[in-house]
């Protein structure tokens, strides 16, 4: 285990100090303020600004009062376009031709508020119980599910291929003849996946808590849906596990090659499937409760993008969340378990292009 | 001790290993010496567990050597290795550490061992801006960084300018002063002669001669004749046996057999006598008669 620690502490620590990973990981980061930050830019605010003249009526979550001295000073303003509306009196609106639907019914209600209330009536206010799928919050998920789906792709991809990288180039060097006189195959194999991955995952931590501060900042946040705790925590641990799939698959066929040339077509099959996840779970956004996306959302190792971008698309029912975790775990251990044979029996044998067949057996 | 037993490998129908077995004492220098292809390079890396051997051992102190009796080996593979964009210190202490040494005490080695090694001001550079003698310093360093109990170094002078062959054999000699049996291989059969006690000269996956080297001088007989006489007249050396050969005004005759005392006599007969005495065979001589 010590041997491990050590190997994972030196990908760190050589990984995290290069240009191209804090690069990487400021771009995510900034890509992720804009994504938030981009709603509240492109669609205004939702509030309205309106000039009061006299008394300031109760306060109104939709609306900013602003006090103004008098009528003439209200119109000249209502037709300059610096408010939306003017309020005069308490009792009568002045509005720049025809009065804004949404404006006038918050204006009425207001208006009404505070007559019933003056002549000393309280006031219950309606009881909402919904019995129907939560749609307030569709366009949100979906938008968030599109989002995921990206940044998974783009961390899986990324995080595995630097795995692949790192096996090639210690077994092109040479260096890990010297490596596996101190270490075993499965501590250099594992210190290597356990290092890369915590850095994918502190890259994901950034994005979702930049993603998520941004969305504070903007008061975004009243917007997303209720359980975010438990989609970002999904998306953490269906990183963990998809990461734990693919990189033990990228480190196995980058150990049958001994130049960084090779690695692109000994990967392709790899890069075949992690595409193939991506599009299906780009349509799980889209479309969560497809059969397609259902089904999908199950198998490993596509669950491991689909399921998390289903769950921040909709509500997925609990048995099959828990289904999907127990089947890609046991694909993960059958997957490494094997990755660590092939990675042991390849890694040593430089030169030409080790075939699968010759170290699998 | 280590010790090297019937070590035979195959790949495929080409025989790499026949039966290959030395022995190594603490404290000895052995050199390794055999052609291109010869099975140096396979067998250390059977020593190092790099390898699989099909059958044979490998032991030390008497019992098959384990992985853990080899994490306390030092290993420099024909094919250096190193992590070219890491620092020269980190990485000999990353090595250290690996090998199981404590953080302090890794740091300690690897501080004493870029001193020895002369590379001092480059000590936070990366490898990869290091020239190939001092990337082979470096990798040096991290074949003895943890103190190591054998050394097992494959081709450590291939490369090296004449100042960096003294500086690595010098390394080697005290190593193998405080009691660590020393392996090397080498193509440069004068710096064998030089520093090994014993040499294993190996050809086609055999061992054809090994043993102290004095030993093998002496299994090649006493050594040649040499006698060099000046002023002979032509055809004096007719009736005697071996080579002659004219240098300007001095003959020499080579010979590996016949009566010494009775050519002496014909020679002084003949002319000046300036030489005359057995050549011990250099290590190239024994190597060339060996592999023949």
């Amino acid at each position: 285990m010590n041997g491990l620690m050590l190997v994972a502490q030196r990908e760190i620590r050589t990984r995290a100090r290069t240009k191209s990973f804090l690069v990487s990981l400021a771009i995510s980061a900034v890509l992720v303020a804009v994504l938030a930050f981009l709603p509240k830019a492109l669609g205004g605010d939702d509030t309205y600004d309106v000039g009061v003249v006299g008394g300031t009526p109760a306060p109104v979550a939709q609306l900013v009062y602003s006090p103004l001295p008098d009528e003439a000073a209200a119109r000249k303003a209502v037709i300059d376009g610096d408010i939306d509306a003017a309020l005069v009196n308490g009792g009568k609106v002045i509005a720049n031709g025809e009065l804004d639907t949404r404006l006038g019914l918050i204006l009425e209600a207001a208006h009404r508020d505070a007559q019933i209330k003056a002549a000393g009536v309280t006031l219950t206010p309606l009881q909402v119980e919904s019995v129907g799928a939560d749609a307030k919050y569709q366009s949100v998920r979906t938008g968030l599910a599109t989002l995921l789906v990206m940044v998974l792709f783009f961390l899986l991809v990324y995080s595995a291929m630097f795995v692949a990288m790192g096996v090639v180039e210690e077994k092109g060097s040479r260096i890990v003849e010297i490596l596996l006189t101190s270490v075993r195959p499965w501590q250099l194999l594992g210190g290597k996946i356990v290092g890369l991955g915590a850095l994918g995952l502190v890259n994901l931590v950034v994005i979702i808590v930049v993603g998520l501060g941004a969305s504070f900042a903007t008061g975004f946040t009243a917007d997303l849906p209720p359980g975010m705790a438990g989609i970002v925590v999904s998306a953490l641990v269906w990183f963990v596990l998809g990461y734990a799939f693919f990189s033990a698959v990228a480190a196995a066929l980058g150990s049958l090659v001994s130049r960084q040339e090779e690695l692109n077509s000994v990967l392709t099959p790899l890069t075949a499937v992690m595409m193939l996840a991506y599009v299906t779970a780009y349509f799980a956004a889209v479309e969560p409760t497809g059969t397609l996306a259902r089904v999908l959302s199950l198998v490993p190792p596509f669950s491991s993008m689909v399921m998390p971008v289903r769950t921040a698309a909709m509500e997925v029912p609990l048995g099959e969340i828990l289904l999907a975790g127990a089947l890609m775990v046991v694909a993960v251990a059958a997957v490494v378990l094997g990755a660590a044979r092939v990675y042991e029996r390849a890694v040593l044998r430089t030169g030409a292009r080790v075939k699968l067949g010759e170290v699998v057996r | 001790m280590l010790e090297i037993d019937g070590l035979r490998k195959r790949y495929g129908d080409k025989t790499a290993l026949d039966g290959v077995g030395f022995t190594v004492r603490p404290g000895e220098m052995f050199g390794f010496v055999g052609a291109n292809g010869a099975g140096k390079t396979t067998t250390m890396r059977i020593v190092m567990g790099v390898l699989e051997t099909d059958s044979g051992e490998v032991r030390v102190g008497g019992r098959k050597v384990t992985y853990d009796d080899r994490r306390a080996f030092g290993y420099m593979p024909e094919e250096r290795g190193l992590y070219q964009k890491m620092k020269v210190a980190e990485q000999i202490e990353y090595f250290g550490r690996l090998h199981g040494l404590t953080p302090s005490a890794a740091r300690a080695a690897t501080a004493a061992l870029i001193e020895r090694l002369g590379l001092t001001d480059r000590r936070d550079d990366a490898v990869e801006s290091l020239s190939l003698g001092n990337q082979q310093r470096v990798q040096l360093a991290v074949a003895l960084v943890h103190d190591p109990a054998v050394l097992i170094l494959d081709e450590p002078f291939s490369g090296l300018d004449p100042l960096a062959v003294d500086a690595l054999a010098q390394v080697l000699k005290d190593r193998a002063a405080a009691g660590v049996p020393v392996i090397f291989s080498s193509h440069q059969l004068d710096v064998v002669e030089r520093l090994c006690d014993s040499v294993g000269i190996i050809s086609a996956g055999r061992m054809v001669a090994h043993g102290p080297v004095a030993e093998l001088r002496e299994r090649e007989g006493r050594g040649v004749l040499r006698v060099v006489v000046r002023d002979a007249a032509p055809g004096w050396a007719a009736g005697l046996p071996g080579e002659l050969t004219r240098e300007g005004d001095r003959d020499v005759l080579l010979c590996e057999e016949g009566d010494d005392q009775a050519i002496l006599r014909t020679a002084i007969g003949a002319g000046k006598v300036e030489h005359f005495g057995r050549r011990q065979p250099t290590l190239t001589e024994i190597f060339r008669e060996a592999v023949a």
